[in-house]
């Protein structure tokens, strides 16, 4: 089976991100970015694939600007085969809708049995690109999904569902968005890290795909950090009791939970 | 005296040294080209040093001799000397029976008595070991047939030694002018008739004899240690011990840590021939104590065993890999992630036998080439990658520990003669914070000019290095290092005993020399100086000191915290018998273990606890100079809900609180 993982990369889930001075987007100084939470399931998903069946061979793409590389190297890493990256003068501004299109003309070139992405990126948490890849594409999406397997030239895919769960067959090439893989994403083994280093990655331009940049798309017309947490108040005075009472009063007259 | 040789007896007894000393010799070198199998490792620098141990391990037998083990120490000393003087004895008997000729001064009193001595000795403390082996049984000791073969042939040596000499002297062999061994003809048996020739020469053959079944017998068992003690101690570490070998040029390499036997160096080999499977290791292994799969004995058993299991087939086709250790017995990498790196195996081992090493080299193994970690500690190395920290705390806020405090980076002060190296614990978490602003106010009372490298200094590395993870260790070492040439900083002072051990010597194998400190010792300096007064403000209090392995046993550093914490006014210093200074005990966090979940058994922290608490004398403190002793201290007060009667501290934490400003604040 030859599939395709499309990755996006965000900035790691250890940074502290803040509001850049224009007060509508990140200030990306010092940021150390890594592949987006939920793509990393699905390049977990992917390769757990690979390792029951040999044959299968994992592509990773994605678009971006040039930093995005370190992603891909990353997803080689662990063990996929190789990768295509979007990238151009126009990459950092790409709509999310152009980026849905340009990956879909690599697909097209490309030619997988199936595409996965994760359900949603972690910086904008939109998860618009997958079902939008599938649209362009003309294929069929199952979203949210935990385990795929090739099933009469198709695709099984199971997704988690309120006390259970159910399977959803497409009868080719599909699109899946993915909710997690069967195990942790997998950390990369030295000589891994090593084979990746030396791996060429091919760089498409977007113009060159014949994408125009601009595309419908919503604004970000104002970010703002969550209001700060006041600190917790301990009530010391008096005996259990007393304490009990003037937790009742607080939780009623300041708290107004009660 | 005169061999009973003559006639044919001189030519039989040469085709059976041949033998004897043959099946020696073919075993011998089959075991080493096996050895041999092993990776290159120079061990040749240092080489006064390698003299020296000689003098003192090998022939001073220094190891054995340390508590608890006198007695059984003083024993086999006994022996291993009386060896040494009757080896020289049974050299003379061979050549005498064989061509005639003696080795010098055999003839001498002086000789014959030491020779005379040394066989009751040796044969009263094989009755001690033989009665240790059959009635005391301990637990950790491998009771095995061995061991009895091994204590049947030297008592039989030794009887017939005196026998010999005894029906000798009644026979009249002895050389004109040689003096009579005393104690062996102490008692005048009278023999009737000419029994006594019959006699010593039946005994004289049967020592003799026993001496070639012995030879032979000898690289078959675990007492080959006779053999290999000498090389293996001449060819023991120099490296200080808290620092691990380095992986040169790891970015060339195909392969990473002991996959097989072939990737363990020659001298980790030699190891696997030299353990004497006394158990020493095992008994003060903070792992095994607790119930975990980990025996430290077993470790290098293994290595031997599988060494013999395969050794042959890999001499033959050069080609062929090994078996990865994963696959040599069940439950191995479980072995492999419970050891915390603490060295009390390595401080109890009387043949300087390198356990760390080993189990590192296997975990580089697991972690570098299969990347097969247990998922806790793979989060914390992800978190170093990208955090620069094992929690995985942003970067930009490791240095909100200080903020209010005015502590200067190395940016704001670039002339300050001490890098203050705060380390991940002290600047994330918050019990360990307070030790790093302790440490501010005490180096400000005494006035030594620092700085800190705040959100530029990145995490040392160690636990990255000892989960095996060695490319992330070189990786964060350099960036650290550059950050230390950018500011031009030579004298470090640390707070954690893992950033001190891995800076100190470790960072010199990238290049990285600095003059390095535990703060402990600086402070201690300090005080000694006269240049840090205390007062005595608060109430008396008795402080049990913890010793952290990576100051104590991995770099010898017992008695400036000792002598710092005897300087507090109004702290009473008790130890933690008999677990402190070289015996102390680990408290479960180091070698990543940290990072790891503990299932299996008791926890180790809450093991120490319990021996602080079995204290005659009780403290109402426990001191330690680490932040994940103090973690862990603290867990285990917690756990067991003692925390209003002993509350775990840093000894920094006890100075500052006596420095006089802060003395208003504690009354």
């Amino acid at each position: 089976m030859k599939i395709l993982v499309c990755i996006k990369q965000t900035p790691d889930s250890t940074v502290r991100v803040k509001v850049a001075s224009d007060g509508r987007s990140i200030d990306t100084a010092g940021v150390t970015w890594a592949i987006s939470a939920y793509d990393e399931y699905a390049v977990e998903l992917a390769l757990e694939h690979k390792d029951r069946d040999k044959e299968s061979t994992v592509t990773v793409l994605s678009a971006g600007p040039a930093r995005a590389r370190d992603s891909l190297r990353q997803a080689l890493a662990m063990g996929c085969d190789d990768a295509i990256l979007v990238t151009g003068p126009s990459a950092e501004t790409l709509a999310p809708l152009a980026v849905a299109r340009a990956l879909a003309k690599v697909i097209e070139e490309t030619k997988p049995d199936l595409v996965l992405c994760g359900r949603q990126a972690s910086d904008d948490e939109q998860g618009f690109v997958g079902p939008a890849l599938a649209e362009v594409l003309g294929w069929p999406h199952v979203a949210t999904i935990t385990k795929f397997a090739p099933a009469d030239g198709g695709v099984d895919a199971w997704k988690e569902v309120e006390g259970g769960h159910e399977v959803w067959r497409a009868n080719g090439p599909a699109v899946l968005t993915v909710q997690k893989s069967e195990k942790e994403p997998r950390y990369p083994s030295l000589p891994g890290i090593m084979k990746a280093k030396k791996k060429e990655i091919p760089e498409r331009d977007p113009a060159s795909l014949g994408i125009d940049a601009s595309a419908p798309a919503p604004e970000i017309v104002k970010m703002a950090p969550p209001p700060a947490r006041g600190a917790g108040k301990v009530i010391k005075d008096g005996d259990a009791k007393a304490a009990a009472a003037q937790l009742v009063k607080l939780l009623r007259e300041e708290a107004k939970v009660l | 005296m005169i061999a009973p040789t003559a006639g044919p007896g001189a030519l039989v007894l040469a085709v059976l040294t041949a033998l004897g000393f043959g099946a020696f010799l073919w075993r011998a070198y089959q075991l080493y080209r096996y050895m041999r199998l092993g990776r290159d490792e120079d061990r040749t620098a240092h080489l006064g040093r390698r003299f020296r141990d000689e003098l003192l391990v090998y022939l001073g037998q220094r190891k054995l001799l340390k508590r608890p083990y006198y007695v059984r120490g003083a024993a086999h000393a006994l022996i291993f000397w009386g060896f040494l003087v009757i080896t020289y004895g049974t050299a003379d008997l061979l050549l005498s029976g064989i061509l005639g000729w003696r080795m010098p001064g055999t003839d001498s009193g002086v000789f014959v008595w030491t020779v005379d001595l040394f066989a009751v000795a040796v044969l009263t403390s094989v009755l001690i070991a033989l009665y240790r082996r059959a009635f005391v049984r301990p637990p950790r000791m491998h009771i095995a047939l061995d061991g009895y073969v091994i204590l049947g042939l030297i008592s039989l040596l030794m009887l017939s030694l005196l026998v010999f000499e005894n029906a000798g002297v009644a026979a009249g062999v002895l050389a004109a002018g040689q003096t009579p061994p005393p104690l062996a003809t102490a008692l005048r048996f009278r023999y009737p008739g000419d029994l006594s020739f019959t006699l010593f020469a039946g005994a004289w053959w049967v020592h003799v004899l026993t001496v070639l079944a012995f030879a032979a017998y000898l690289p078959q068992s675990k007492h080959l240690h006779i053999a290999t003690t000498l090389p293996n101690v001449f060819f023991r570490s120099q490296r200080p011990r808290g620092a691990l070998d380095l992986v040169d040029k790891i970015e060339e390499r195909e392969t990473f840590g002991a996959g097989s036997v072939r990737d363990l160096s020659w001298k980790q080999l030699l190891d696997g021939y030299t353990c004497t499977e006394c158990g020493r290791c095992s008994d003060q292994c903070p792992a095994l104590a607790t119930g975990k799969p980990l025996d430290p004995q077993k470790i290098v058993l293994d290595v031997r065993d599988q060494l013999l299991r395969e050794g042959a087939r890999l001499v033959r086709d050069g080609g062929e890999r090994g078996t990865p250790p994963a696959r040599w017995t069940p439950a191995k990498t479980e072995e492999l992630w419970a050891c915390t790196t603490c060295a009390a195996c390595v401080e109890a081992c009387p043949v300087t036998i390198e356990h760390i090493d080993k189990i590192v080299d296997m975990r580089r193994w697991l972690a570098m080439n299969e990347g097969d970690v247990p998922a806790e500690a793979q989060r914390a190395l992800t978190n170093i990658e990208r955090a620069g920290d094992p929690w995985g705390l942003p970067r930009d806020t490791r240095a909100d520990w200080a903020n209010g405090l005015g502590v200067p980076t190395f940016a704001e002060k670039p002339d300050a003669e001490y890098l203050y190296f705060v380390g991940c614990a002290a600047s994330y978490d918050g019990r360990n914070q307070k030790v790093a602003r302790a440490a501010v106010e005490v180096l400000r009372a005494a006035g030594v000019s620092f700085a800190i490298l705040g959100n530029e200094e990145t995490c040392n590395g160690d636990p990255a290095r000892r989960i095996g993870n060695e490319y992330l260790w070189q990786t964060q070492a350099r960036q650290n290092i550059d950050t230390f040439t950018k500011y031009g900083v030579r004298k470090i002072v640390a707070s954690c005993p893992h950033c001190f051990n891995t800076i100190a010597n470790e960072y010199p194998q990238l290049g990285g020399s600095y003059e390095v400190l535990h703060i402990q010792q600086l402070v201690q300096r300090l005080v000694a100086d006269g240049r840090l007064a205390m007062r005595d403000g608060a109430a008396r209090e008795t402080v049990a000191y913890h010793d952290p392995c990576y100051l104590g046993r991995h770099n010898g550093v017992y008695d400036a915290p000792r002598d710092l914490l005897d300087a507090v006014p109004g702290v009473e210093r008790v130890e933690i018998e008999p677990h402190h200074r070289e015996r102390g005990f680990c408290c479960g966090a180091g070698g990543g273990r940290m990072w790891m979940e503990e299932k299996v058994g008791q926890r180790v922290n809450h093991r120490r606890i319990e021996q602080i608490m079995a204290l005659d004398r009780q403290a109402s403190k426990v001191a330690s100079g680490c932040p994940f002793c103090l973690i862990m201290l603290e867990e285990g007060v917690g756990a067991k809900g003692i925390g209003d009667r002993i509350r775990p501290v840093d000894v920094l934490e006890l100075v500052a609180a006596r420095l006089p400003k802060n003395e208003v604040a504690n009354a």
